[in-house]
C-alpha cells in the first residue's frame, strides 16, 4: 500500500497575523479579479451583440419593404370550394416540414368532402396559450 | 497426506489475504458509509449518475485498497528472487555493501491508472467539454448582466478560503476548500487536484452532495433573504439571440479568459469549445460524441476513482468534517451574495429584476436554476423564471472557472 503521496497534512504553521494577511489578500484579489473579468464579458457581449443586431435589423427592414404588410390572421384559414389551391404564405423561419405537418394535420381533422386550403402560415406574437402555460408549467416542475 | 496438507496450507492463505484479516475499522465504517450513499442514489436518485460510481468506487478501495496501490520497485537478493518465483534475467540490479540487489517492479492497482486522468487534471476539462456541447449561452448574451450574478455567487468561494485558513488549512488546502463554493464538481476536482490532492476524496464527496441537495439548501436562504414583492417580480421576456451571437460567444470568451487568467484557459477552453461544436452547427457529430458518449466514458472514471480515494484511513479524520461544514458554508453564502446581488439589481433597475435568480449564480446546472423557478412559481405560480435563471447560471459556470484561476495562482 502507498498512500503515502495522499495523506492528510494539517499544518498549523501560520501565524494570526499571517492568516489575516493572506486571507484579506485572496479575497479582494478573486472579488477583484472575478468581477473585472465577468465586466469585461458583459462590455464585449453588449457591444457585439449590438452591433450583430442592428445589422440584422437593416437586413430585415429590406426584406419587410419588399413583401406585403401581414395581418395578424388566425394562422390557418379554411376556404371550401377553391378549385387550384395556390401555395400558402409562409413567414419566414418555418421550415417545410412544420409546414408539412400543419398542412396533415389540418387535412386529417377536417371534413374529406369539403375541400380545405391554407391561406397562410405564421408564427405567433410570442404571447403564450393557456395550454402552452400548462406544458410549461409540467415540464418545470420536477421535484 | 501431502495432498491434504497443501490443501490447507492454500486455505490458511487465502483466509489469511482476505479482507478479514487485513482490513481495519476505518475500512468498514467506509463500507457502510458507501452503502448508505448507494441507497441514496438508486432509491433517492442523489446526483445518480455521479454518486452511483464513487459510492461504488468507495466501496472498492475499501474492500481491496491495492486497487488504489501505485506501483512500486522493491530490491531482491537473488535467493528472495528464488523464493518468489523472480526471474533475474532482465532485470535491472545494483550492489549495496557487497549484495547484488534485483528490481523488481509491481504493478499499480486498476483504479489507480484509471485514477491518472484525475490526478493529471484530464479528466475536468472533458467533463467541461461535454458540458459546453449541452449548454445554451443564449439567455446569458441575452440578458450579459446576469454575469454579475455569476461573479457575486462566487464571493462565498473566497469567505470560505478565509474560514478555511483560520480553522488551521495551509493556504492551497483552504483555496480547494472553497471550490466547494463554487457548486461545480468537475471545477472543484481539478482545483483540488492541483492544490490539495491529499483532500480530493472528501472535497469532491462534499462537493458533489451539496451540489445533490439544491432544492434543499437553497429555498430558505432565498425566502429568508427577499420579500415577497420581490419574488413575484415578472420578467420581460428575452431578446431571441441570433445564430451569429451565439457562434462568436465562445470564441470571445476563450480569447478574453485566456489572455487575462491563463490558469483558466484548461477549463474554460474546454467549455467553449464544447459550445462551439455545438453552435457552428457543422460538427454534429463531434458534439454528439462529445457529450454523450465521451461524456459518460469520463463520467465512469471520474466518478469511480474519486470515490476511490476515499479509503478509510484518508477519509474519516477532521479534516473530512471541517471540509463538509466549510462546504456548506461556502455553498450557502455563494447563494446569499447571488440573491443579494439581485436585490441589488432589482433596486438599481426599477424592479425589473427578480432576485431569486440571484441564487442560480452558483453553477450546479441546471438544478440552481430550476430551484429560482420553483420558488418564484411558489409566489405567482404563472411567472416562469427559468430562462431567465440560465443567464446567471451558465454564468456561474464561467464565474467558478475564474475563480480557479484566480486561486490556483494566487496560493498554487
Amino acid at each position: 500500500m502507498n498512500f503515502a503521496n495522499i495523506t492528510p497534512i494539517l499544518a498549523d504553521t501560520m501565524t494570526l497575523a499571517e492568516k489575516s494577511i493572506s486571507s484579506a489578500k485572496v479575497i479582494l484579489t478573486g472579488f477583484v479579479v472575478v468581477f473585472v473579468v465577468l465586466f469585461l464579458l458583459i462590455f464585449i457581449i453588449n457591444i457585439y451583440g449590438f452591433i450583430i443586431q442592428k445589422a440584422t435589423q437593416s437586413g430585415k427592414k429590406k426584406k419587410e419593404k419588399i413583401s406585403e404588410p401581414e395581418k395578424k390572421a388566425p394562422v390557418v384559414t379554411k376556404a371550401a370550394n377553391v378549385p387550384a389551391a395556390p401555395a400558402p404564405s409562409v413567414q419566414d423561419g418555418i421550415s417545410d416540414e412544420v409546414v408539412a405537418v400543419i398542412s396533415a394535420a389540418v387535412a386529417s381533422v377536417s371534413d374529406s368532402s369539403s375541400k380545405t386550403r391554407i391561406k397562410s402560415i405564421k408564427k405567433s406574437d410570442g404571447s403564450r396559450s393557456a395550454w402552452a402555460n400548462a406544458g410549461i408549467l409540467d415540464n418545470t416542475r420536477p421535484f | 497426506m501431502e495432498i491434504l496438507q497443501g490443501f490447507v496450507d492454500a486455505v490458511v492463505g487465502i483466509v489469511k489475504s482476505s479482507g478479514i484479516f487485513t482490513l481495519q475499522w476505518e475500512n468498514y465504517v467506509m463500507i457502510g458509509v458507501s452503502i448508505v450513499l448507494l441507497y441514496l442514489a438508486i432509491k433517492k436518485q442523489y446526483e445518480p449518475l455521479l454518486l452511483l460510481p464513487i459510492a461504488f468506487g468507495m466501496l472498492l478501495v475499501n474492500l481491496y485498497p491495492a486497487i488504489m496501490a501505485a506501483p512500486s520497485t522493491e530490491l531482491l537478493t537473488a535467493e528472495q528472487c528464488a523464493a518468489q518465483n523472480v526471474a533475474i534475467e532482465g532485470h535491472a540490479s545494483m550492489i549495496i555493501d557487497g549484495v547484488t540487489y534485483y528490481e523488481n517492479p509491481t504493478y499499480g492497482g486498476l483504479l489507480y491508472y484509471l485514477y491518472q486522468g484525475v490526478k493529471l487534471g484530464i479528466y475536468p476539462p472533458l467533463i467541461f467539454l461535454g458540458i459546453g456541447c449541452m449548454t445554451d449561452f443564449g439567455p446569458l448574451i441575452a440578458n450579459p448582466k446576469s454575469l454579475i450574478l455569476g461573479a457575486a455567487a462566487q464571493i462565498g468561494i473566497f469567505l470560505t478560503f478565509t474560514g478555511a485558513v483560520f480553522l488551521g488549512f495551509t493556504e492551497a488546502e483552504a483555496g480547494a476548500i472553497g471550490i466547494i463554493g463554487g457548486a461545480d464538481g468537475p471545477t472543484a476536482i481539478y482545483v483540488t487536484t492541483k492544490l490539495a490532492p491529499h483532500l480530493l476524496g472528501s472535497i469532491a464527496i462534499a462537493a458533489y452532495s451539496y451540489m445533490a441537495l439544491v432544492p434543499i439548501i437553497q429555498p430558505p436562504i432565498m425566502k429568508a433573504l427577499t420579500t415577497k414583492k420581490e419574488r413575484s417580480v415578472v420578467m420581460e421576456q428575452l431578446r431571441p439571440v441570433s445564430k451569429l451571437e451565439k457562434i462568436m460567444f465562445p470564441v470571445i470568451v476563450v480569447i478574453l479568459i485566456a489572455i487575462f487568467l491563463p490558469d483558466a484557459a484548461p477549463l474554460v477552453g474546454m467549455l467553449m469549445l464544447g459550445n462551439l461544436f455545438k453552435e457552428s452547427g457543422v460538427v454534429d457529430r463531434i458534439a454528439k460524441a462529445a457529450q454523450n458518449e465521451l461524456m459518460n466514458i469520463i463520467t465512469i472514471f471520474l466518478g469511480t476513482t474519486v470515490g476511490a480515494t476515499a479509503s478509510g484511513q484518508n477519509f474519516l479524520t477532521w479534516a473530512t468534517i471541517k471540509i463538509i461544514v466549510l462546504g456548506l458554508i461556502a455553498f450557502c453564502l455563494g447563494t446569499a451574495f447571488g440573491v443579494l446581488f439581485g436585490k441589488i439589481m432589482y433596486k438599481l433597475t426599477g424592479g425589473k429584476v427578480n432576485p431569486l435568480i440571484g441564487s442560480a449564480g452558483v453553477s450546479a446546472v441546471p438544478m440552481a436554476a430550476r430551484v429560482s423557478q420553483k420558488v418564484g412559481q411558489q409566489e405567482n405560480p404563472g411567472n416562469f423564471l427559468l430562462m431567465h435563471a440560465m443567464g446567471p447560471n451558465v454564468a456561474g459556470v464561467i464565474g467558478s472557472a475564474v475563480a480557479a484561476g484566480v486561486l490556483l495562482n494566487v496560493v498554487g
